[in-house]
């Protein structure tokens, strides 16, 4: 019944728009882009949250760089949420990866708070905090997608199975 | 046509195990993907686009839009409305920017076709594919979807994003349509 003389574009076209959306490397790169413009907007925040009686102008600076950062922040965080999505296994590598980066930044942040005693270090090392908390969410939230989805993919590989010994063609749609 | 058939729910498990895989981050399931849906999907923007070349590309911008939101696709088996909705989310954007207007017809809601199962020939099948290139974009494509891409009247409403009852009184105007048609052909013949 279904009609096939239609044909449909070059497959070449296809496979490049699949290499495209699919590489992992911009995925890998938007999640770094993502932690590091939060590492800078928070060591500009702490720098401009803590320095006392600072003239006017340079208020303003901090107030555009920290605007700079968290535009920085959303954009990453839109296209790794509506272009470049992270998938399954990608998404625990990211979790994994912002855990790292926000422990390490954090612990740095205190480490050089307790050894020079600077306020916007134990202040940048607060906001640290902060990030290691939405990375271990976004981490957890991973972790337990990934399951569910295995979960249901064991389940369904289990109920295919006999019917794909038996008759291994595949319906065309 | 309905989806309570053991192919039926086959398939739709298949569907599904393809959009986990692929909702795990697996490369060679999103080709397994492509390689399923590719033809009917442009089989059907193809049909109702009416060329080849603004076939080409909305089945690229329809590809587009599985990739970035198959990640968000709840149900896997759901996946032939949720696919071919985007195809049709993809037609209506290329007519509109391409006429300047919505294309939905007024429909009339009280038509309901006695039996939307019905017990069409091949010939009347085979007639209506030749027949179909002729009809309005609303007939053309609820016609495509239930016969030719073989959807259930659920599915096709949630394609269409209308009622199960306006599919049927859609498919029952287009059905009617047809005929007149092909009578109209067959006298003339």
């Amino acid at each position: 019944m279904t009609s096939t003389h239609i044909s449909g574009p070059p497959a070449a076209e296809l496979c490049r728009l699949l290499d495209a959306e699919l590489s992992v490397h911009s995925r890998i790169g938007h999640v770094a882009l993502l932690l590091a413009s939060a590492a800078m907007t928070v060591v500009v925040a702490s720098l401009w949250l803590t320095e006392p009686a600072l003239p006017p102008r340079t208020m303003a600076a901090f107030a555009v760089m920290t605007l700079v950062g968290l535009s920085w922040v959303a954009f990453s965080g839109w296209v790794l949420s509506r272009r470049r999505p992270l998938l399954g296994h990608d998404s625990l590598v990211a979790g994994r990866l912002a855990v790292t980066c926000t422990s390490t930044f954090a612990g740095g942040a205190l480490a050089v708070g307790y050894s020079s005693g600077e306020q916007a270090a134990y202040a940048a090392a607060a906001m640290g905090v902060v990030l290691i908390a939405a990375a271990v969410t976004l981490l957890l939230r991973a972790r337990r997608n990934v399951a569910r989805l295995t979960r249901r993919r064991e389940a369904l590989e289990r109920e295919l199975e006999p019917a794909r010994s038996v008759n291994p063609s595949r319906r065309d749609g | 046509m309905t989806d309570t058939s053991v192919p039926g729910r086959r398939a739709h498990q298949e569907d599904e195990l393809l959009v986990i895989r692929c909702q795990l981050g697996e490369r060679p399931a999103f080709d397994d993907l492509v390689e399923r849906w590719h033809r009917p999907v442009w089989t059907y923007v193809r049909r109702v686009a009416g060329n080849d070349d603004a076939a080409s590309d909305i089945a690229q911008d329809v590809w587009l839009r599985v990739l970035r939101g198959i990640g968000r696709l709840r149900d896997g088996a759901k996946l032939r409305p949720w696919l071919f909705g985007i195809a049709r989310r993809a037609l209506m954007d290329r007519f509109r920017l391409q006429y300047a207007a919505p294309i939905e017809a007024d429909v009339d809601l009280t038509a309901i076709a006695a039996s939307a199962s019905s017990d069409d020939s091949q010939e009347e099948i085979a007639a209506m594919e030749r027949e179909l290139a002729r009809l309005p974009v609303t007939e053309r494509e609820v016609l495509t979807l239930f016969y030719l891409r073989e959807l259930s009247l659920t599915d096709v409403a949630d394609v269409l994003a209308v009622p199960v009852g306006t599919v049927k009184s859609r498919l029952f105007r287009a059905r009617r349509q047809l005929r007149r048609e092909l009578d109209t052909e067959g006298e003339s013949a």
